[in-house]
């Protein structure tokens, strides 16, 4: 088989995995071997479905001994089965960076014999790049579950970035539909890679020259839409993982029906794209806005809203906090102002040191006023635009809502509460009116 | 402190200068000295013929010097580099934009580069802002075709960003030799034998890509396709993230332009 149709099928197996940063790590070249990293990574390009594409991302191999009911590549999915030998994807890699096409490799691989022999294989292929050809771009590796602990060291001895799929939001959902892997299995190599990356930084806080252990951190990644968890066991399970195991991300990927089973959505559903968008936009609450997942969901409304945006949906709930003054409140707060983002917080707080903040100010700041204006007082509006709730809740409504092909926000559960579709309203500002009419009544 | 006596007056005429940036450094020494200020600069080079009454302004290094070493000394260090970086933008009028800005600066003092929300400061930093997100981009979307060892890259910014990404791609391919040609400003970065230049550079032949060079792209276009998500097609998204004027020097979109 030539180099191309290996390519076309490893490629192909590898396209599901949603991570594609190449952040967190900064390092120079030092004059020597090929490459360098930049922290806030760096995008080579984007794909037709307006995915970044800043890795190589392939499988080593796609011959894999589990049979993962969601899986492209579980063995009982008649497919064409192929691999790369080490030499083949570091050359690839070589001449791909070399023309600045990626920022570096993204190796995953289906389970070829068993878990050792499949990470060996790998080791053996980063090993020759990091050590033979002095390649010191970004990889992303992959960890196969149940691989033993020494392996997954010396993987993190030539990774920037570890990762390890939990696959599905709950134990019991693994169990059915990756009957191979166990839960212990996966969170076993998250918490040793987890306390090396704590064991590294005291290595390297003594010895600068220690040996560098993925040096920007782990990162996991689940499939959303394929079992029935609700969005609260989702964020709940992520915010655990971000402090538990000190994550770096946790990547959501709507479920794409890749094949017919009894114990999965039929194929003919579209991708929960919409429940994938607010599951992200809760992700970042947690990371960069400081939220809690009980502040975004609870036990009594354990799904999203599907016309509000989270922050939106939390700010409504909690009107008596608003408004803040943009002059005095403190970045915290200023966070949580619906539009506000921390580039515009961040903002805000510097030029506020000699100025006091007015509409026109802010929009030279480039603040979006759409959402904020109604949650925030000014200098020239010291007691805040209120134009009562209903004026604030159309313009809070998410305009995407009503783009994304008006699907389901969640396919199991009761909060399948199903969206105006394209067919029944003929115009969005009528759906909008509906949006307002329906949220009015359940605030 | 802004009430007090304007530095400068308004005159009916327009300032020709060099293009250079010492020149427009002699242009805000004039402005300074005979307290006014024009109607315009323009580089004498692509002065539109005009009516008005014009004064050539002829670069004086001196002078240039005094202008230069006067803003660390009475603004900042960043609105240094503020001023330098703006001026390498595409920003329109932007020798206008920078004369306004350090005549507000001069009185005004350290504080004058960070007050992002005055009108005389937020051209600068929009500007810079454009310049530094279309290095980012570029960071990526170049494309390096190799010629027997030489690595060749034609792009065509807004921006005159050469200095911009000299630092980046000498760190990342410091044992290659490689030219970035910068069509828009007719001009290339060139890193050869470790030692790197940047010249003036009307015209770039380009020869047939090797065999190999051939199959390599082959290879990131195949790639390049396989790895989008059919169920997921989002050409609307693509585009906010990728603008189509980059396509043109981007191997695997270029065909679909």
């Amino acid at each position: 088989m030539d180099l191309m149709q290996k390519l076309t099928i490893l490629a192909d197996g590898a396209k599901y995995d949603a991570a594609c940063t190449s952040s967190g790590g900064d390092r120079e070249s030092g004059g020597r071997g090929l490459g360098s990293t930049i922290a806030a990574g760096c995008c080579h390009t984007f794909s037709a479905d307006g995915r970044c594409v800043s890795l190589l991302k392939v499988l080593l191999s796609n011959h894999c001994i589990h049979d993962c009911k969601y899986c492209v590549n579980r063995n009982s999915n008649d497919t064409q089965r192929t691999a790369f030998t080490p030499e083949e994807l570091a050359e690839l890699t070589i001449q791909f960076y070399r023309r600045n096409y990626i920022e570096g490799l993204f190796l995953s691989s289906g389970v070829m014999k068993n878990a050792d022999y499949t990470m060996e294989r790998m080791i053996k292929a980063l090993e020759l790049l990091r050590y033979k050809y002095d390649f010191w771009g970004y990889i992303h590796a992959k960890t196969i579950p149940g691989a033993s602990p020494e392996l997954v060291r010396r993987l993190g001895l030539v990774a920037d970035r570890l990762s390890i799929n939990i696959e599905m939001p709950s134990e019991k959902s693994l169990k059915l539909l990756a009957p191979g892997k166990t839960k212990s299995a996966i969170l076993k190599p998250m918490a040793q890679i987890s306390s090396g990356l704590t064991q590294n930084k005291q290595e390297l806080a003594l010895y600068k020259n220690a040996p560098r252990f993925a040096p920007a951190g782990q990162a996991t990644q689940m499939i959303i839409g394929a079992s029935p968890e609700s969005d609260y066991q989702i964020i709940n399970l992520a915010s655990g993982l971000y402090k538990g195991y000190g994550l770096k991300r946790v990547f959501y990927s709507a479920y794409i029906p890749a094949v017919q089973d009894s114990l999965l959505p039929s194929v003919d559903t579209n991708p929960p794209l919409l429940r994938e968008h607010r599951l992200y936009q809760a992700d970042f609450l947690m990371r960069q806005y400081k939220f809690e997942a009980c502040e975004i969901l609870s036990e009594s409304t354990p799904n999203f809203n599907p016309y509000l945006d989270p922050k939106c949906n939390w700010a409504i709930n909690n009107m008596h906090l608003f408004p803040v003054d943009v002059n005095r409140a403190p970045y915290e707060m200023l966070l949580r102002v619906p539009g506000l983002g921390p580039k515009s917080a961040q903002r805000i707080v510097h030029v506020r040191r000699s100025a006091r903040l007015d509409f026109p100010a802010l929009k030279r700041l480039g603040v979006v006023l759409k959402r904020a204006q109604y949650f925030i007082t000014t200098k020239d509006h010291p007691r805040g635009i209120n134009m009562g709730r209903e004026t604030t809740l159309r313009a809070l409504i998410d305009p995407g809502v009503f783009k994304h092909g008006m699907e389901q926000i969640s396919l199991f559960g009761p909060s399948g509460r199903a969206l105006p579709g394209a067919s029944d309203v003929k115009q969005v500002d009528e759906a909008v009116e509906e949006a307002v009419l329906c949220l009015k009544a359940s605030l | 402190m802004s009430q007090s006596k304007p530095l400068a007056n308004p005159v009916n005429v327009e300032y020709l200068y060099d293009g250079s940036l010492p020149g427009l450094y002699c242009c805000v020494y004039e402005s300074v000295y005979e307290k006014e200020i024009p109607l315009d600069i323009l580089a004498e080079a692509d002065a539109p013929p005009s009516l008005l009454e014009r004064r050539l302004i002829l670069t004086d290094m001196e002078k240039a010097k005094r202008v230069r070493a006067s803003i660390p000394k009475k603004i900042s260090a960043r609105a240094m580099e503020l001023i330098e970086t703006v001026f390498l933008s595409c920003l329109e009028k932007k020798e206008m934009a920078i004369l306004r800005f350090l005549l507000f600066a001069y009185r005004h003092g350290k504080n004058a580069a960070d007050m992002w929300h005055h009108p005389l400061v937020d051209p600068l930093i929009k500007a810079e802002k454009h310049l530094l997100g279309e290095r980012h981009l570029l960071l990526g979307f170049i494309r390096f075709s190799d010629y027997d060892g030489f690595l060749f890259s034609t792009i065509t910014p807004k921006n005159y960003i050469l200095p911009f990404l000299k630092t980046h791609f000498i760190n990342r391919f410091s044992n290659e030799n490689f030219m970035i040609y910068d069509k828009t400003h007719g001009a290339a970065l060139i890193y050869e034998n470790r030692n790197w230049s940047i010249v003036s550079l009307e015209n770039a032949d380009i020869r047939e890509p090797s065999e190999e060079e051939q199959s390599y792209r082959a290879l990131w276009k195949q790639f390049y396709n396989t790895i989008a998500i059919e169920a997921r097609t989002n050409h609307k998204c693509r585009m906010t993230h990728m603008p189509k004027r980059y396509w043109e020097n981007m191997l695997e979109v270029k065909d679909l332009l």
